[in-house]
């Protein structure tokens, strides 16, 4: 094999450029900083961004649907909330739990039903119930942070299952669960053919409108367990849970790879840049650089990482076709 | 219910089609039109209900209220049109006032100052629209990105604290008023009328429609789509500067966070004036008044002394409202795709 | 008793205020082709989107296999066994050729998983059954446009229909895959599947259909067995009118070289393409699907980039880098996709024909002139009878042939020195076929060279005065005017 087609054939892995970053981060990390791999940062690194994790999950399905949700945000801390206001009104823990992950559905049903209903584009009717949770957030609390969670409550943010913290632990298992049926599963895949062209998932028989309101639906739910995660980490509620939450998340899903006009995109892909935020957020932990450079690098970071996609992208194309401009415009 | 009245309404737009009656319809049935009589109806309610709302100083508050907003909103509709978003106006704002800024503090001529402080906005704007035009990176990464570099070093610069002490002549550019009312209402209005203008009628703004609707096809018919891809959030960035030096010499002071949260309410007034995330699709005079239209509602809190708590509520049913109407309009007029 | 699988009773269908169908009556009968024909925008799609669950009718019913039904969505269609090939392609470009097919349809196990051996299976056992070579694990996106109608053949085949509705199903294949069409169809009438059949080309419908129905204006003019009509007839019922000659007369005069291409080369698509034009001729690029005719015209026009090659136009070598270039120096190119390629859906019909010709339109100092827009919109709705002729109405609610006759008027619009069509007639009926042959015969003869890439063979041997065949990526040969079908298949298929 030549060096050329040897590179040829290196490119055709996915994700190359954000495997290539992380790597080099990792490395280098581990280089200056051996405290880096141990199993404590790992597990700092992890519980950093678990709540970005576990809602990067659906709003991948969301992603790929050529939808968005920018409603998660509210979601958060809405289901954070509402935990508390539950638990201190004496419901027991599974009822709180059950009754605020059931209203965290509701707000998801109604996003799919005015993205079904009105056909305005997704991006609108989140933004609208994004702000509209926004304020039910601060009418609900006054703008005060709900207290006196109790101690069983502790184990969903703090508690651990074979030694390993429950919401990572969580998110593992769902991580897996969401590969393998977005992956194989009949239900799941219909998702590309939404995403990838309506029509044809008009006319191949699919209930379009039903599976909006699933995935919205799931996202939501998923939402509102990182927002009782979170009240369980910090056994409280406030409505500052999850500022800017919502494109911490969309940045992991897309530079996983999947694209914003829909029909493309896996979960590992998700997964990578998942870590790569993670690690990028950790590096600052442990280097104990000034915060306000975080966002600097961290901006910095994201351009390098999806420039190299790109620039191996065009590599693996081959010589000649452009990219064409519908394959990565909103 | 809906279906005869559509059926009634279309009727009549056949039966007129020719003269000026339709030509009137026409204009009559517009989102601007429609957005115009909400916020009409909304300032009479209030007129009602605070005798505050009509007086002088409370409208040029209002109005300067809205320019930075109008001005990010501008932009941004040029951008939404070619099927782009540009999240990093508010950061570009900030980290152009604080630029601005400090160069005044460190003695630099108020006029050369404000030159770089727009060819500062006008580079970040630019180097987002290479990543997007050139190498065909997703421009919500790209402004992504943007937005936190630009935010960060917002911060690096300034350690968080405030840059004040500019010199006087800098200052009347925002403070100052020519017939009582401020000097940069004067530049927002210019600027609307001269991008709506430009939009409507000059060709290579026109051809973002053109673009924003179908990117290949718009290539293949000769259109110089990354060129004007690029000129969007050039653009962009520039009036991002512009409201920078508005806000700046109205306050008195630069500041990192200033900006924070502006890309939203510029995609919101957008979008509730007529913008569509599909691209393709946007009108200048609408995000005018989908400004407009937040702005008043802003005030009437404030006039009204109403619980703050409920303005996220209200502010995220009138965007649902908006656009619910115009989705309304469209199927009325068979333009949405059935 | 006769047994009828399908009764249509008294169809209306309005799109807001525009009454498309108008007291539709057909009666179909189990295994029967039934084929049904009429001018662009008569109302044959809409008429199948109804029978398929896609629109509902505004008035009347339907009655399948004895009972009335009322459909409300194509799953309800497809599960009482109606299936549609639809005129718009309706795949997923994303997805590979075995997922497009079994849409929604996949072999699964009891919780639902995919068993993906056994859909590639399937896939490959029904593409093997029409006779194409196609790898199920293809993505759609990579194919052409006449393997992805193949696919959407096999798509509907695949779901076991009772009645099969193929919409233009053979307007991007060539002679080689409309013969296999032909077998499948014959297959499936043997099995006694019932067949609705729409094409433009009418020998075609003569061909292999039982009788046939003609719309005109969203009125049935009639039904007709087949072997008791004739085309002189039909055409008469769907135009209202005799028609003249499909063809316009061949040049008499041959001038000056005005363009040609040497040494084109791309690799694993096309290698060295040399031809030349001469004034007051039609050049005719033949060949099979997939045999670079599309990629050599792209690559002309700027759209992709070949590795080697010139292009010299009226004896100066012009350098094109991007479609842009090519424009300026007047060679234009009409793309064969008019959904993706083409046209604006979204945007009017005016703002369609203006398209490619913006700058054309604008004063000294960029402003558009509205009058002069408007006024050459008028111009070509009236010179291409574009219907309905409203040139505010969006292009996506065109008919199919309506939507072709944009495209055309956008590259006329453009005034180019050197026009490549390619399939500039596709979807188009009869009656405009022939207006627009003798178009671009006008173009010619008021000195453009004109290319025309056609997978009809009757057009390129009507039409053309020289025939240059490709195959595989190369040219195999440049053929006379005389040239016969025989002799072009033959350099086609070397
Ligand atoms: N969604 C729609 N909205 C409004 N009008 C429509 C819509 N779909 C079709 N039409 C109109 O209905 C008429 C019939 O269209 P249809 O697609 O059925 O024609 P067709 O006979 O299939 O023509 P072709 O041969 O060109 O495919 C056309 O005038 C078209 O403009
Ligand atoms: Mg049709």
């Amino acid at each position: 094999m030549s060096l050329n087609e040897k590179f040829r054939t290196i490119t055709k892995v996915k994700n190359l450029g954000l495997l290539t970053t992380i790597v080099l981060i990792i490395i280098g990390m581990a280089i200056f900083f051996p405290r880096f791999l141990s199993p404590i940062n790992i597990e700092i690194l992890g519980m950093g961004f678990v709540q970005e994790a576990i809602m990067a999950l659906g709003m991948t399905l969301i992603i790929i649907s050529a939808g968005i949700d920018l409603s998660i945000a509210g979601v958060m801390p809405f289901s954070a909330i509402m935990v508390g206001i539950f638990l201190n009104n004496n419901f027991g823990i599974t009822v709180s739990i059950l009754l605020a992950l059931l209203l965290s559905a509701l707000v998801g049903f109604v996003n799919a039903q005015m993205i079904n209903r009105l056909k305005v584009h997704p991006f609108i009717c989140t933004l609208a119930t994004l702000t509209t949770l926004r304020g039910v957030n601060l009418v609900i609390t006054k703008g005060e942070t709900v207290t006196g969670f109790p101690p069983a409550f502790y184990f969903f943010g703090q508690g651990r299952v074979f030694g390993i913290p429950f919401p990572i632990f969580l998110f593992a298992v769902m991580a897996i669960a969401f590969t393998y049926l977005l992956k194989n599963h009949k239900y799941f895949q219909q998702v590309y053919f939404i995403g990838g062209n309506i029509n044809s998932a008009r006319y191949s028989g699919i209930n379009i409108d039903r599976f909006i309101i699933f995935i919205y639906v799931l996202n939501s739910i998923l939402a509102g367990i990182a927002g009782i995660i979170t009240a369980s980490q910090y056994i409280s509620a406030n409505t500052g849970f999850g500022i800017g939450i919502e494109l911490r998340v969309i940045t992991v899903v897309i530079i996983g790879g999947v694209s914003l006009s829909g029909g493309k995109g896996n979960i590992g892909g998700t997964i990578l840049g998942i870590l790569f935020l993670a690690i990028i957020n950790n590096t600052f932990v442990q280097t104990g650089a000034p915060t306000y450079w975080q966002e600097v690098v961290y901006g910095s970071m994201l351009l390098i990482a999806v420039f190299l996609e790109e620039y191996i992208g065009a590599k693996r194309e081959g010589t000649g076709v452009l990219k064409r401009w519908r394959e990565f415009m909103l | 219910m809906i279906n005869d009245k559509a059926k009634n309404s279309s009727q009549l737009i056949m039966n007129s089609s020719s003269g000026h009656l339709s030509r009137l319809k026409e204009i009559l049935d517009t989102r601007e039109i429609g957005l115009l009589l909400i916020i009409f109806v909304a300032s009479i309610l209030l007129s009602i209900f605070s005798e505050n709302f009509l007086t002088f100083s409370n409208l040029t508050s209002v109005a300067i209220g809205m320019n930075y907003d109008v001005l990010l909103a501008l932009g941004m509709t040029l951008v939404l049109l070619s099927k782009g978003i540009d999240l990093s106006v508010g950061s570009i704002l900030g980290l152009t006032g604080i630029i601005t800024t400090m160069l005044l503090q460190a003695g630099v001529s108020i006029l050369f100052a404000v030159i770089l402080g727009l060819l500062s906005g006008t580079f970040l704007g630019f180097i987002n629209g290479i990543f997007i035009a050139k190498f065909r990176i997703n421009p919500f990464i790209v402004t992504l990105g943007m937005m936190a570099i630009a935010r960060g070093l917002s911060v690096i610069l300034t350690s968080g604290y405030f840059v004040s002490n500019l010199p006087e002549g800098y200052l009347i550019i925002g403070q100052g008023k020519f017939l009582g009312i401020p000097n940069p209402t004067y530049v927002m209005i210019l600027f609307v009328i001269l991008f709506d203008y430009l939009l409507r009628k000059w060709g290579p703004f026109y051809k973002a429609f053109y673009i924003g609707t179908n990117p290949d096809a718009a290539e293949l018919s000769g259109i110089n789509v990354s060129s004007i891809i690029l000129a969007g959030y050039v653009i962009s960035g520039f009036l991002s500067g512009l409201a920078a030096i508005f806000m700046t010499s109205r306050l008195a002071m630069g500041y990192a966070q200033f900006g924070l949260g502006a890309e939203l309410k510029a995609i919101c007034a957008a979008i509730i004036g007529g913008a569509s995330m599909g691209g393709g699709e946007g009108s200048i005079v609408g995000a005018f008044l989908g400004v407009m239209l937040l702005a008043i509602i802003n005030n009437g809190f404030v006039l009204l002394n109403l619980s703050i708590y409920w303005q996220g509520v209200i502010n995220g049913l009138i965007l649902v409202i908006a656009v619910t109407v115009d989705a309304i309009r469209r199927a009325r007029k068979g333009k949405s795709r059935v | 008793m006769i047994n009828y699988i399908l009764k249509i009773e008294g169809i209306s269908k309005r799109f807001f205020t525009n009454k498309v169908l108008d007291d539709i009556n057909l009666k179909i009968k189990k295994g029967e082709v039934h084929a049904v024909v009429g001018e662009n925008g008569a109302g044959k799609t809409t008429l199948m989107k109804i029978i398929g669950g896609i629109y509902t009718s505004s008035e009347g019913k339907i009655i399948f296999d004895g009972c009335k039904v009322n459909f409300s969505s194509p799953q309800e269609a497809i599960n009482s066994g109606i299936s549609i090939v639809h005129q718009e392609l309706s795949l997923v470009p994303k997805l590979k050729v075995a997922q497009n097919i079994f849409s929604h349809r996949e072999p699964v196990n009891r919780l639902g998983f995919i068993k993906w051996a056994e859909l590639r299976y399937k896939a490959k056992q029904i593409l093997k059954h029409i006779g194409v070579d196609i790898d199920p694990s293809t993505l759609v996106g990579d194919l052409s446009v006449g393997m992805q109608q193949i696919v959407e053949i096999a798509k509907a085949l695949s779901q076991n229909a009772k009645i099969i509705i193929f919409d233009e199903p053979t307007s991007a294949l060539s002679e080689k895959e409309v013969n296999l069409f032909y077998q499948v169809i014959n297959d499936l009438k043997s099995k006694g599947v019932t067949i609705i059949f729409i094409s433009h080309k009418l020998t075609e419908v003569f061909k292999i259909s039982d009788k046939m129905s003609v719309l005109r204006d969203g009125k049935l003019i009639g039904t007709r067995k087949t072997k008791e009509t004739s085309i002189e007839e039909i055409i008469k019922m769907m135009v209202g009118r005799e028609l003249g000659n499909l063809y316009p007369d061949k040049s008499s005069h041959i001038g000056e070289k005005i363009f040609s291409v040497k040494g084109f080369s791309r690799k694993a698509k096309f290698e060295g393409i040399e031809f030349d034009l001469y004034k007051g001729e039609i050049l005719g690029f033949a060949g099979l699907v997939g045999s670079g005719r599309t990629e050599v015209a792209r690559s002309i026009f700027g759209a992709e980039k070949p590795e080697s090659g010139e292009v010299i136009l009226e004896g100066k070598k012009v350098e094109i880098k991007s479609p842009r270039d090519a424009i300026k120096n007047g060679i234009c190119y009409l793309t064969e996709d008019r959904r993706n390629w083409g046209l604006f859906l979204e945007k009017t019909l005016r703002q369609n024909i203006i398209a490619a010709s913006i700058n054309k339109f604008v004063n000294k100092r960029g402003f558009l002139k509205n009058r002069e827009i408007k006024e050459k919109a008028k111009h070509f709705i009236d010179y291409l009878n574009i219907k309905p002729a409203d040139d505010k109405i969006l292009i996506l609610n065109l008919s199919g042939g309506n939507q072709q006759k944009t495209l055309l008027a956008q590259w006329l619009n453009a005034e180019p020195k050197i026009l490549i069509a390619d399939e500039p007639t596709r979807g188009v009926d009869v009656g405009a076929k022939a207006e627009i042959h003798k178009h671009l015969r006008k173009l010619v003869e008021s000195g453009v060279g004109v290319i025309i890439i056609s997978s009809e063979l009757p057009e390129i041997i009507g039409l053309c005065d020289r025939i240059a065949v490709f195959n595989e990526g190369k040219i195999t040969g440049i053929l006379e005017k005389d040239a016969t079908q025989e002799e072009i298949m033959k350099y086609a298929t070397l």
